[in-house]
């Protein structure tokens, strides 16, 4: 069937805003990235070059890159399973009626509310050898101090350890929802068959989140790639490289070495990386999560 | 074996009192209903039973066991929800087999006793679809199947038809009784329909404001309301309630009462009740006029105006709706229930 | 005191009367931006410098932004002058010179003065303090908050030590020897930071160890010198070897923290915090020049005025003005007093203002005193990748994943590729 010729143009007027909004914020910049990173850095004293894929191939024996790359896979690997397990943890615990319940909902959210940079900061404290509260702590029950964020052993754990504490808050809301969505007859025909409270969770409740957790988990991903914001306050990446991550050497790239077609290359890799992640979740498991 | 005593059962919500001593028999392999507007407990008194509600007072026994503050899983019985409760993540046969495979019955008596119930509600082509792929009823004959998998004697139906059109309601009423007779169940089933009430009990318990106003089997409660409530409840039109001084009630019967009947009526201060297919529209008895009639093509419904009150008459003629006709009505005194005035029948009658 | 307002308000109004005429002409818009990279209210300082320079100069309005610090100020100059809506002038942290040259971003102060007393005026400034706006030939940066590393130290700590208070360590030894005595299960001797800004602490190190970081063209690096070398392997043996400090590296932001709550005697770091040490600490505290291994030293640090070349003739002749009178002594003095950052000039320290704060609180003058033991801070072309790859090798050294001979030739590899071109 084809469309008046008024129609096409009321469809084109409806979606420009959009439209607009999406070429000139998302897409002319990814084209440009691309293009940036085939050229070499430019100063005023000597112009950019087209240079093909160089600036890939000086990733690829860049020790740096590397490292962040892997630091990413073992902060995601780290979070994303832990805050995901610890939101629905806290989502069961406050979807009950208990004495003060709302209450305790805030508590759980609140790290969600306040800026990364704060909480980093926060966490900063917590973190300092010898005056932190956790060495503070640790030293009243006989551990001596240990410098969390300056051991490399240490610190991305400690970083994780906070994104976890950040995160779970948000994502309890969204398992919350989801719970509250949960029809009570369906836990009241689980107890009526005999099913105790692990049964009911793991064979009726967790599948029925699946679509929440797969929610969830695009987010964590997407996360921890995107949420640097507290190595800026932490340990600027540091130290040598232990903590960083690869948006912040990204950021690192462009404007603390104003290498910008360097860090154009990067967030290329980091784009590709991110729509292969978000194309697989979608069309592997959103096969398996939705029933209705 | 499985003959259900209520006893006394009470449930408060702090100040609220939901249900309040309450007491009923289910004989065994019958089917009692629990029947009264919202918000009269009947839901509460079945989730009191299942055990999902905990008792404030009173005694519930199944059998020969006090099973008041016992497990819901261990109180041999099971639940059909308003809403079915099926699992929406997995399959009609997976949903059937939960309860099975929760208590670890051995997987030949599974296919065993799946084939049979997916047989007995008509389910067998069904058996890989999720419940969003069925329609309304074939999620209701997968419930059904679901509480007849567990081989509970019990069954507890929680409005079970409201969530259906009215043509299914009717097969499926149907197919509920068949079903409950087959297998023997011990049923209570709750509902605000005095049609399902009327067609499939043999005891409708009627409730009211968590109280039970009158129990027995359908046509008693028809026939012989033992409260203006009942009256008003049941019978669509329901019960005419008309206020008539003894003159008037006397006048209106359509063969002589004696003198003893006569002394009744006087000391009578109440309401008269009468059903509406017992109103006779004729040419004896008190004058009347018609306000309205409502053709329903095997019968017609007649408003009528007796003095500054509303009467309904059933009748299978033709009545012709011409308003301001001038008419009489009268009934037999076999139909005339009296109550007094607090609404309680009296006990007296005239028969 | 009267007098002295009497005299101030008659130069206020003679300034205004002289420079009335050309405001009636011509109103000149300056943009200027600024970082703070301590803590305390420096934003209303600087507004308040400002607002007395509009004050006294009507025919010039300056927008002065705050803008984060050091990175992201120079960040939001430089997207400001690619938008098109360039500041005329900024304050950028010193060492940003080789980069704002090569992306031809500034211009040269000697364009920019014009009378002998200007070109006077540029000689006026302490010359260590003028090493990072030096290079080719020509001036580019003007020193405005600028600072050395000291070291603060905690008297009490000492005294309960059985040290002399008024004895801080004068050499590396005598440091080492009194952090020993010092340190106790929950204590430590002294606390150098090693993020943030490692490279300039290790300036400090190397210098005192006789060797500078880089050289005056800032095309080469010395970073595998041995006794840059030796430095480093010092740093790491206060921790490591001596336990006077802890292991592994030690935070910039939290320092001070540690330092007012004494869980370290001794710790190194910037001028600007001299302030907010002495408003906060409870106990008696002293500030000395760094100790000194073959020699004493300190790399200078902190932001620099410069002019950018997008200006108008106009423009530029309002910024010098700005400049100059954010420079004054006077001004300086103020400053200094209410941060911490040095006077920048001989003459901030003769005006009555510091000379008095100084003779009440000598410790003022500490970091003037070290200026003739003074370097310039690390700074070259490509000097953000180049800072952050001897960043990365010192902390490689610290936290034990490398050897500091190891590391530190890495480090000098990278930078001798990085600059090749630039030689």
């Amino acid at each position: 069937m084809q469309l008046p010729r008024k129609n096409h143009v009321h469809a084109w007027l409806l979606l420009m805003p959009a439209a607009i909004l999406l070429i000139a914020f998302t897409h002319y910049p990814t084209v440009t990235t691309v293009v940036k990173s085939l050229f070499s850095k430019g100063t005023a004293i000597r112009p950019s070059q087209f240079t093909g894929l160089d600036n890939y191939r000086m990733m690829i024996e860049d020790p740096v890159f590397w490292k962040v790359l892997g630091n990413n896979l073992w902060f995601a690997l780290g979070t994303i399973p832990t805050s995901i397990a610890l939101a629905i943890v806290m989502a069961l615990f406050v979807n009950r009626a208990l004495p003060g319940r709302s209450l305790v909902r805030m508590a759980y959210f609140t790290p969600t509310i306040l800026p990364m940079i704060a909480v980093a900061n926060i966490w900063l404290f917590f973190y300092t050898p010898d005056i932190g509260l956790i060495d503070q702590i640790l030293t009243a029950v006989g551990i001596s101090g240990r410098n969390w964020l300056g051991d490399p052993a240490t610190v991305l754990p400690a970083i994780m350890v906070m994104t976890i504490w950040k995160e779970a808050g948000f994502f309890m809301i969204f398992y919350l929802a989801a719970m509250q969505n949960i029809p009570p007859e369906l836990k009241e025909a689980a107890r009526l068959e005999g099913a105790g409270r692990w049964t009911y969770f793991f064979r009726v409740m967790f599948p029925l989140l699946m679509p929440t957790t797969l929610f969830v988990f695009i987010n964590a991903v997407l996360n921890s790639f995107k949420l640097v914001d507290h190595l800026f306050v932490l340990t600027k990446g540091g130290p040598d490289n232990a903590s960083n991550l690869l948006l912040y050497y990204i950021f690192e790239t462009a404007f603390s070495y104003f290498e910008t077609h360097y860090a154009a290359a990067l967030t290329v890799v980091l784009l590709v990386l991110l729509a292969a992640m978000a194309l697989g979740q979608f069309f592997i498991l959103d096969k398996r999560v939705h029933y209705r | 074996m499985s003959r259900i005593d209520i006893h006394n059962l009470t449930k408060t919500w702090g100040t609220v009192t939901g249900v309040d001593q309450v007491s009923f028999t289910v004989p065994e392999k019958s089917l009692t209903v629990l029947l009264g507007p919202s918000g009269c407990g009947k839901s509460t008194i079945l989730r009191l039973i299942a055990g999902l509600e905990t008792v404030s007072s009173g005694t519930i026994r199944i059998g020969d066991k006090e099973i008041t503050h016992e497990d819901p899983a261990r109180r041999g019985v099971s639940m059909v929800f308003q809403s079915y409760a099926l699992f929406p993540h997995l399959s009609v046969r997976e949903n059937i087999l939960f309860g099975l495979k929760v208590r670890r019955v051995s997987k030949a008596r599974q296919q065993e006793r799946l084939a049979e119930a997916a047989r007995m509600v008509g389910l067998q082509d069904l058996l890989d679809r999720r419940p969003s792929q069925l329609s309304g009823g074939q999620r209701q004959r997968a419930a059904l199947a679901r509480s007849i998998v567990s081989r509970r004697q019990v069954c507890l139906m929680d409005e079970p038809l409201s969530n259906l059109d009215a043509k299914l309601r009717a097969e499926m009423r149907g197919e509920i009784h068949r079903l409950q007779k087959e297998v023997g169940l011990t049923m209570i089933y709750v509902t605000h329909d005095q049609v399902e009430a009327m067609t499939m009990a043999d005891q409708v318990i009627l409730l009211n404001s968590g109280r039970v106003e009158q129990a027995g089997p359908p046509h008693a409660l028809y026939d012989r309301p033992d409260t203006s409530f009942a009256a008003r409840f049941l019978g669509s039109p329901p019960m005419n309630l008309l206020m008539l001084s003894s003159r008037q009630a006397a006048a209106a019967l359509d063969d002589f009462p004696s003198d003893a009947e006569m002394e009744t009526m006087h000391l009578h201060q109440g309401m008269v009740g009468v059903r509406p297919e017992h109103v006779r529209i004729g040419d004896t008895g008190l004058p009347a006029q018609i306000v309205a009639a409502d053709y329903l093509g095997s019968e017609t419904i007649v408003r009528i105006r007796l003095d500054d009150q509303i009467l309904f008459a059933r009748t299978g003629n033709k009545v012709s709706s011409d308003p301001e006709a001038r008419v009489h009505v009268s009934w037999p005194k076999a139909a005339v229930c009296l109550f007094d005035k607090t609404g309680r029948r009296l006990s007296g009658d005239f028969l | 005191m009267l007098q002295k307002m009497q005299l101030m308000m008659m130069g206020l109004l003679l300034s205004v009367c002289l420079t009335a005429g050309t405001a009636a002409a011509k109103q000149t818009e300056l943009t200027m931006y600024y970082p703070v990279a301590v803590g305390g209210p420096l934003t209303q300082v600087i507004d308040g410098m400002v607002d007395q320079f509009m004050a006294e100069n009507p025919g010039i309005t300056v927008n002065a932004i705050y803008a984060g610090n050091y990175n992201d100020a120079r960040i939001k100059a430089l997207a400001a002058l690619k938008s098109g809506q360039p500041a005329q002038l900024s304050v950028l942290f010193s060492i940003d010179i080789y980069e704002l040259i090569e992306q031809d971003a500034i211009v040269a102060f000697d364009d920019v003065v014009q009378t002998a007393e200007e070109k006077a005026w540029l000689n006026s400034f302490y010359p260590t303090l003028m090493e990072n706006g030096k290079t080719a030939g020509k001036t580019w940066g003007i020193p405005f908050q600028r600072s050395t590393i000291v070291m603060y130290y905690n008297k009490d700590l000492f005294r309960k030590a059985g040290l002399d208070p008024e004895q801080p360590p004068a050499d590396w030894d005598e440091m080492v020897a009194m952090g020993k005595k010092i340190t106790t299960a929950d204590r430590w001797g002294v606390m150098i930071p090693s993020t943030g800004y490692p490279y300039w602490m290790f300036g400090a190190l190397a210098m005192q160890n006789g060797q500078v970081l880089m050289n005056g063209d800032g095309n080469t690096t010395y970073f595998d010198h041995p006794a840059v070398i030796e430095a480093l392997q010092f740093w790491k043996d206060l921790g490591a070897k001596h336990g006077v400090m802890p292991s592994g590296t030690i935070e910039w932001g939290t320092l001070r923290q540690n330092f007012l709550e004494g869980k370290t005697a001794m710790m190194w770091h910037s001028t600007g915090n001299l302030t907010a040490v002495k408003d906060n600490a409870d106990f008696d505290f002293g500030v000395a020049m760094l100790p000194a291994s073959k020699r004493r030293g300190t790399p200078t640090g902190g932001g620099n005025f410069y002019i950018f070349k997008q200006t108008t003739p106009d423009e530029r002749r309002a910024a010098m003005q700005l400049i100059k009178f954010m420079t004054s002594p006077e001004n300086s003095a103020r400053w200094s007093i209410k941060t911490g950052y040095m006077g920048v000039s001989p003459a901030a320290y003769d005006t009555a203002a510091l000379k008095d704060y100084v003779a009440g609180f000598p410790y003022a003058a500490v970091a003037r005193d070290q200026l003739s033991h003074a370097t310039a801070e690390l700074s070259t072309y490509q000097t953000g990748r180049i800072r952050k790859t001897l960043d990365d090798a010192i902390q490689a050294t610290l936290t034990g994943a490398k050897t500091p001979e190891a590391s530190l030739k890495e480090a000098q590899g990278v930078a001798d590729r990085l600059l090749k071109p630039y030689r």
